[in-house]
């Protein structure tokens, strides 16, 4: 009989624990991480403390972005496209590979300082970050699953039903919680740590003779577009590439069906450029001496070509020398980040 | 004996673990909560639409049949007298609406506080400005995947997927209407609001299971505020001109046609 007492208050001991009881250990065990804005960048557009990125969280993500059972195939990660050595991007490879080795049409772009952009994709299909994943894992030319189908695969790995609980305070492998994780991991990738920006932020580096020409060219030539330090206005625009025929890709268009956006693309940043190519938003220039000879005399015209490359002469492009090009290109190297594609924190293994 | 305190034991546990979420500050005054169910009925002239045999004219004198219709209703919102609103829990608010499933017409909310309703407010489609920000809103990309609501290229929902057939005035062949309405991109919002008043108070009451019917009125779609031609336009999916158009008839074709408390 007291036996039974004992069971009793037992069971009322912890009958009553409610998840709020339970929100200081969790607290603890989960510390939120750092998100630190580089001194030189401006104030992300992500709002970090909607979904502030904690360790469990950040952990879950970098799982779930290497993750094979997010496709149908069981293979194709988001770190099957987006591989660390080359900014997370395929390298060599010109257009997404996907499952049952089906083709994308478009190069896969590389992640970095996702936190500080509005829209994402070539040409803005995802208005946030958080809804950027939609479109890989649905895509059947990419992942080709559907979110009910990865629920149902996560929750049966204990491993995942321990990090979903530990990540998040309602502890539910939902897709809510899927896409936070993934932007908790993807926000955290901040690469600000090449030699342009230890120069920009007067941390001893000095640029080469060749560099630094190079850097005076680029403001005057390529940074109406290429602004700022993350070196993208983030807008759309037509850089004179000739229409494939195999993909005929609308570009913009296809996101707000407006004739003007006709072939406008997202204008690239061009950190750790020297490490993503091919280039362009099919991937069909393969070194940035190709990129730098298509703007100077590889244009074509059409009505949407941006008037920024229409010259008064009626030649296109941008009129650039050789010597020029490579004083370009060796500026362009500086923005190459050797810690951010070595930082074992987003590394698979 | 041993049983008696079994039985009790039982009882007090499962009384002391009482979801106590509803009582707002856990003052002893409380607050009481009942259930609402709404009913959604599809209609053409007064009629539930027929997606097997129903054949229609629209204002331009085409006449059409429906393949599929679903929508996406969100946000409620309850509104008393005095203007006192009840927001729908945001990540619960998101129902879509599939004429070809009975038991999706019925949306059944819980736990609304006892008070007398004069006006409802709903959302047609997902607002881009809350999405994905408040919290709980992502969870309906299952439901969405699941019948087809999301654009296969992007990662936003389509609102209204309306299709079918329809033949031109004289024409005895028959072509194929798509129907999509949706916000793309962070230009093109077609989400809408509807407040709408109710025929009667309806009060919601801890033991009671009140009811609100709501028709909507589907030959809207295509004549309303503004007039939709098929033949102008049979095939609208990424439409800045013809998809606000049609979100604008949408947003015009609901009633209330029914309270029972």
């Amino acid at each position: 009989m007291k036996f039974l007492s004992y069971i009793v208050i037992f069971l009322f001991g912890t009958a009553c624990s409610s998840e709020k009881d339970d929100y200081v250990p969790v607290t603890l065990e989960n510390p939120k991480l750092e998100f630190t804005v580089p001194a030189n960048f401006p104030e992300p557009s992500y709002n970090v403390s909607l979904n502030p990125p904690t360790e469990k969280g950040f952990e879950l993500g970098k799982k779930l972005f290497y993750e094979g059972r997010l496709a149908s195939d069981g293979v194709v990660s988001c770190g099957f496209c987006h591989i660390q050595d080359f900014a997370f991007t395929h390298h060599t490879h010109i257009v997404s590979h996907g499952v049952d080795g089906a083709l994308g049409t478009r190069n896969a772009q590389p992640l970095h300082n996702m936190a500080f952009m509005k829209e994402f994709t070539w040409d803005g299909a995802a208005i946030h970050l958080d809804l950027q994943p939609i479109i890989p894992i649905t895509a059947e030319v990419e992942m080709n699953e559907s979110f009910s189908s990865i629920i149902k695969k996560l929750e049966e790995r204990p491993e995942y039903v321990k990090l979903f609980s530990e990540a998040f305070e309602n502890q539910k492998i939902n897709s809510e919680n899927i896409l936070k994780a993934l932007s908790q991991f993807m926000i955290m990738m901040v690469s600000a740590d090449s030699k342009y920006d230890k120069i920009e932020r007067n941390e001893g580096s000095v640029f080469t003779e060749q560099e630094a020409a190079g850097f005076e060219l680029f403001k005057s030539k390529c940074a109406s577009c290429h602004a700022g330090t993350l070196f993208t206005d983030q807008s759309y625009r037509n850089n004179g590439l000739s229409v494939d025929p195999q993909y005929n890709d609308l570009g913009r268009k296809r996101v707000t069906g407006l004739d003007e956006d006709l072939h406008k693309f997202k204008v690239p940043s061009l950190r750790n450029i020297e490490l993503t190519f091919p280039y362009m938003h099919d991937g069909r220039l393969k070194t940035l001496n190709d990129v730098l000879d298509h703007y100077s005399n590889g244009m074509v015209d059409s009505p949407t070509l941006d008037p920024v490359f229409k010259n008064t002469d009626t030649s296109l492009g941008i009129l650039m020398t050789d010597l020029e090009k490579e004083q370009i290109i060796a500026f362009l190297k500086t923005l190459t980040d050797d810690n951010f594609v070595a930082d074992s924190r987003f590394s698979e293994f | 004996m041993k049983k008696i305190i079994l039985i009790i034991a039982a009882f007090l546990i499962v009384l002391s673990c009482k979801n106590d979420d509803n009582n707002n500050g856990g003052s002893d005054n409380i607050e009481k909560f009942g259930t609402l169910t709404l009913d959604f009925s599809n209609t053409i002239e007064d009629k539930t639409i027929d997606l097997e045999r129903g054949s229609y004219t629209n204002g331009s004198n085409e006449t059409y049949a429906i393949a599929e219709l679903k929508y996406i209703i969100s946000n409620i919102v309850l509104i008393t007298s005095t203007g006192e609103e009840f927001k729908y829990p945001v990540a619960d608010s998101y129902f879509l609406i599939n004429e070809a499933e009975e038991s999706s017409k019925e949306i059944s909310l819980t736990d609304i506080p006892e008070e007398e309703y004069t006006k409802i407010r709903f959302g047609f489609g997902v607002d881009q400005s809350k999405y994905p920000i408040e919290s709980g809103t992502a969870n309906f990309i299952p439901t969405a995947e699941e019948n087809g609501m999301l654009w296969a290229w992007a990662a936003g929902y389509k609102f209204l997927k309306f299709e079918g057939t329809y033949n031109t005035i004289g024409s005895t062949t028959s072509n194929d209407f798509i129907l999509h309405v949706g916000s793309h991109g962070a230009n093109l919002d077609n989400y809408k609001e509807m407040t709408i008043n109710l025929p009667s108070v309806l009060s919601i009451k801890e033991m009671t299971t009140p009811n609100v019917s709501i028709n909507a009125d589907i030959a809207k779609i295509f004549d309303s505020i503004n007039t939709h031609s098929l033949e102008v336009k049979s095939d609208v999916q990424v439409d800045p001109v013809n998809a606000p158009i049609i979100a604008e008839n949408v947003s015009t074709m609901f009633s209330i046609t029914n309270v029972s408390n």
